[in-house]
Order: structure tokens, then C-alpha cells, then sequence
């Protein structure tokens, strides 16, 4: 397992007349290699849980065990460096993130600290923001000066330098344009699938999560309300949605179909293109009524 | 880094303290400074430290908390109880290395100064634990109304101080994400050498004091775009209501005060 929780429980401000519980014996199994998506209402803890995948949050009670690091409530946090950087870890606000005064600092900070010298940090800075798309020329600027989506692809692109092998991201598209959220889902899904990294995706956007998602762990109140594949979260779609989590359009709308057409037993199509494709199969294998019906769906 | 820090939360437990006045506790606050800077023997340190705890268990909140409030202040504490055993030459010789003599008036004073600053630091923090900070202004804009006649304005100062109290929690806030930025790329300052955590503080002053005036600008702009203008009328959300229990309590810490000074100075 690349990352395991048995009976995590997180407060902060632990001991104090202030405790605040974020999470409640949270159990938690991600395999390596997979892409998993983490989804949930806000303050249901997916932050929090981020922050325990490379050390920077102690579980308050339980164990986590990230790659071959242990981290026991009970005991003393063992040296987290190896740790930090093979976890690399996109906060939700990247203008939290960034502290340098120049974009190349800022995403040299983390190979440097790992031990690259000067040369390939910068080698390695030119190619994460290539990755990202974004122009070389922002490389000496101040990253407190760059728009929203560019201070966003930067606090990426400080990650990826330390070519990590589990990627945690939280809420990572929130500030970027479709055509870029588009990239960024592609470009995480490529990094997955060609690469081997394991990432892990906090998102409030699950649709745009679903074509790459293997996996998808659901938040509520502190707790792990659903993990399970994405067959799997198609199939429990209605009891999520009486919990309150918004479920996506295609997969209601794949549920309608699957249930008016008897698929329920298939894979589901997610995107407008497969189902389609597979609605056309259905209807051509029913003949003649099809034609009526198509339109109707 | 916030879990240790006390300055400036309030502790809501419910107990009658908390219902006072805050233009009451800051009048009262004001005598205890008096009644402390005048504290100067034993007796008196005494008749201070059973007033200060009775107040201290009154309020409810566990003793601790106190202690905690005055923790970050024990250097000058120490440093100050040095000072008055170097300086000091009466009472009897307790010891004698060299040139130095301690004298015992030079302990005896060192440990009352000492305990003063420390009953000082815990005691005025019952302020900012039993009072929100919305009232703890709206109190001060009380007491510091008497300054209009003379031209200050009172409301230009508590809203300076109201906008810098509610940024230190922000502020430790922030430098607090910044450290776990660094941290989350290889540079955890508890896993740093003490030279190299030296340079990783510098290097946080930057981002924060830029933060901090970032900041500022947007509270400015957002105040102005509801209309917030200085010195126009505003009507208050509570209305402050002088009831006899605040007379009262200003009146215990009044004679508090009186009573150590007539000690101090007649006696």
C-alpha cells in the first residue's frame, strides 16, 4: 500500500479549551499507482487528511503509514525528510505556498533541499513549468505578482520539480480557467499513467476527476463516508447524494439510462462520447424503437 | 504555534466576570496597574496575590491559563530579578564571591519584582480572556472618549487597535502555512540545524510582512465599499449598560489600590 490509515483521529489545538475535531478514526487503503480522487462537503476534513500523507499533521490517535514511513500518534514523529520528498503535497491556496521572490527560487527550493545542485534545480524548474505550460519568461519575475492560475501553475510546478512519486493536490483547478483545469486533469492523468505516480486529487469538481479516477474516497463530517472504485461510487450515487455530496450529472444521468435500458451490470460511460457510442449500440440492438427513444434520452 | 500563543482569545466559560462591563475591566485593569507598581513588601504582595487568584478562580477558567499567559515573559522576569540582587546592598550578607556581595534585601526584592511582573502578565490577561475582542473595543472607545474634548479621536485609535489585535492570529496564521510550505519541501525547522533555522526564519519575514500588507490594502478597500468612513456616526451592535455589579467591581480594585498604597507610603 502507498498510503494506509488505521483509526486516525486529528484535533487541532489538541489538549486546549479550543480542541476543534477535524477527523474521526479515519481508515483509508491507496494503492500505488492509482489516481484517486477525494471529494466531500467543505470542512468534512479532506484538507486535514492531506496533510497527514507526508507528515506535516501527527494523527492525534491511530497510526498512518505512508510508503515506508510510520507516523504513531504515540510516539515521536520519525525524521520526515526522505518522506517529504518522495509525498509531494499542493496546497489549496498557492499563494500560501509560494515565499520566494522569484518564481525560479521558488521551485528550486524544493530540489535544493533534497540535495540537487544549483544547475539541475534549474534544469529541473525550466521543465516543471514546461509541464505546466507556462513560458520560461516567468521565471525571474516575483510569483506574488502573477495572476491566480499562474501563482496555481507555479505552486504545481514547485512540486512536480521534486519529482515526487505520490502527488497530493488540494482543490488544485479552483483558480484556473477550463481550458486549463482540462490540461492540468490531462496532464496529472499523464504523469499517473505514463509515469507510475500515485496522485491523489482533492476536488469539488468531481466530473472533471471521473474519465482519469480510478479510485475516489468521499468525506463527511470528519469521517470516510464512501472509498471505493468509481464503478462503485456510480452504483452508491444515490445514498451519496442523500448524504449531501453533489453527484456529477453523467453518473444520475448514466443511472437513468442503466436502469431504463437494464446496464446496470456494465462499466458506466461517463463521458458524452462513450455514452453515445454505447446508447447507439443499445438502440441500433433494439431496431426500430430506438430511433424514438434516442431522443428522448 | 497558535495552541501556545494566548494573547488576544477569549475563553468563554460563562462565569459573571465575563458579563462585566469591558469599560469597567479596563477602568479596573488600570487600578490593578496602580495597586501593582506601588506593591513593595511582602504584605502587600500578599493582599495582591489573594485578590488576583479570587478574581482568577472567579472567572472559571482553569488556573493553568494564567500561568501559561505569563510563561513567554520569564527571561525578563529572570533578567529582572538579576538586575536587583547585583544592585541592591542592604539587608545581611548571604554571600561573597570576589568583589560581589549578595545582600538578602537584593533577594527579597528581586523575588517581589518578579512575582509583581508575573501577577501583572497573568492577572490583566482575565482582560482578553473574558472579554470578545468586539467588546474589549467598543469598551476602550468608552474609556478613551473623555480624549475628544481634547481633540484625539477616540475611534481613529480603538479602530488602530482593534484592526491589530484581530491580525495576530491571522498573521501567526499565515507564517504558520508558510512553514508548512517549507516544511513540505524538505526544509522542516525542527529537523534543521540551529544556523540553518536562523536563515529559514529571516527568509519567513519577507513573505509575512509582504502578506500582512497585502492584507491591509484589501481590509481597506473592503471597509470602504461598505461604507465604513472615520469619524461618521455608527450605531453599535450591543449597547454597553453600566449596571452596580461594574461599580462594584471597579470599587474592590479601587480600594485594592488605595489600600496599597496607603501601605507604601504612610506606613
Amino acid at each position: 500500500m502507498a498510503i494506509t490509515f488505521e483509526e486516525v483521529s486529528y484535533a487541532y489545538d489538541d489538549g486546549s479549551l479550543w480542541r476543534s475535531g477535524a477527523l474521526e478514526r479515519v481508515e483509508l487503503e491507496i494503492r500505488p499507482g492509482t489516481f484517486t480522487g477525494i471529494a466531500g462537503t467543505t470542512g468534512s476534513g479532506k484538507s486535514t487528511l492531506l496533510q497527514h500523507f507526508n507528515g506535516l499533521l501527527k494523527p492525534t490517535a491511530g497510526r498512518v503509514r505512508v510508503l515506508d514511513a510510520v507516523v504513531n500518534a504515540r510516539e515521536k514523529a520519525p525524521k520526515m525528510r526522505e518522506l517529504r520528498r518522495r509525498v509531494g503535497l499542493v496546497f489549496q491556496f498557492p499563494e500560501q505556498q509560494l515565499f520566494e521572490d522569484t518564481v525560479e527560487k521558488d521551485i528550486c527550493f524544493g530540489p535544493l533541499n533534497f540535495g540537487m545542485s544549483l544547475a539541475e534545480a534549474k534544469e529541473r524548474a525550466k521543465w516543471a513549468l514546461s509541464l505546466l505550460g507556462l513560458d520560461e519568461s516567468v521565471l525571474q519575475r516575483n510569483p506574488f505578482h502573477l495572476s491566480g492560475g499562474q501563482m496555481r501553475k507555479v505552486a504545481i510546478a514547485s512540486v512536480l520539480a521534486m519529482d515526487p512519486d505520490i502527488i497530493a493536490l488540494d482543490e488544485p483547478t479552483a483558480t484556473l480557467d477550463p481550458q486549463s483545469r482540462a490540461e492540468l486533469a490531462a496532464l496529472l492523468s499523464t504523469l499517473h499513467r505514463e509515469q507510475g505516480k500515485t496522485v491523489i486529487v482533492v476536488t469539488h469538481r468531481m466530473e472533471e476527476l471521473l474519465p482519469y479516477a480510478d479510485g475516489w474516497v468521499i468525506m463527511k463530517n470528519g469521517r470516510t463516508l464512501f472509498q471505493g472504485t468509481t464503478d462503485a461510487l456510480v452504483r452508491e450515487a444515490a445514498f451519496l447524494e442523500q448524504e449531501g455530496l453533489a453527484i456529477p450529472e453523467c453518473i444520475t444521468l448514466w443511472n437513468k439510462l442503466a436502469a431504463e435500458y437494464g446496464l446496470e451490470a456494465e462499466k458506466p460511460c461517463l463521458t458524452p462520447e462513450s455514452l453515445a457510442d454505447r446508447l447507439a449500440e443499445v438502440l441500433a440492438a433494439e431496431g426500430g424503437a430506438g430511433e424514438r427513444e434516442g431522443r428522448r434520452a | 504555534m497558535r495552541g501556545k500563543l494566548l494573547i488576544g482569545r477569549s475563553i468563554d466559560t460563562g462565569s459573571w466576570v465575563h458579563g462585566v462591563d469591558p469599560r469597567a475591566k479596563l477602568t479596573a485593569m488600570l487600578l490593578y496597574l496602580i495597586a501593582i507598581v506601588a506593591v513593595g513588601s511582602w504584605p502587600a504582595l500578599g493582599v495582591a496575590a489573594v485578590f488576583s487568584l479570587a478574581y482568577m478562580t472567579a472567572t472559571k477558567i482553569p488556573l493553568n491559563y494564567y500561568v501559561r499567559a505569563a510563561k513567554p515573559l520569564w527571561v525578563l522576569m529572570v533578567f529582572i530579578f538579576a538586575v536587583q540582587c547585583f544592585t541592591v546592598t542592604e539587608g545581611t550578607v548571604l554571600w561573597q564571591i570576589g568583589s560581589w556581595t549578595l545582600y538578602s534585601g537584593g533577594v527579597s526584592l528581586g523575588l517581589i519584582s518578579a512575582s509583581r511582573m508575573a501577577l501583572l502578565v497573568s492577572f490583566t490577561a482575565i482582560l482578553t480572556f473574558t472579554t470578545t475582542p468586539g467588546l474589549l473595543n467598543q469598551g476602550m472607545a468608552g474609556v478613551l472618549k473623555p480624549l475628544e474634548a481634547i481633540g484625539i479621536s477616540a475611534q481613529r485609535l480603538t479602530l488602530m487597535m482593534s484592526i491589530a489585535l484581530r491580525f495576530i492570529p491571522t498573521i501567526l496564521d499565515e507564517s504558520q502555512k508558510i512553514v508548512k510550505a517549507q516544511a513540505a519541501r524538505g526544509a522542516d525547522l525542527r529537523e534543521l540545524p540551529w544556523k540553518e533555522k536562523g536563515r529559514m526564519l529571516v527568509s519567513l519575514l519577507v513573505p509575512v510582512t509582504v502578506g500582512a500588507f497585502r492584507r491591509a490594502e484589501e481590509l481597506v478597500l473592503s471597509m470602504e465599499s461598505r461604507g465604513f468612513q472615520i469619524g461618521a456616526p455608527r450605531s453599535e451592535y450591543h449597547l454597553l449598560v453600566w449596571k452596580r455589579r461594574d461599580t462594584w467591581f471597579v470599587l474592590s480594585f479601587a480600594i485594592l489600590a488605595a489600600g496599597v498604597l496607603a501601605y507604601r507610603f504612610l506606613m
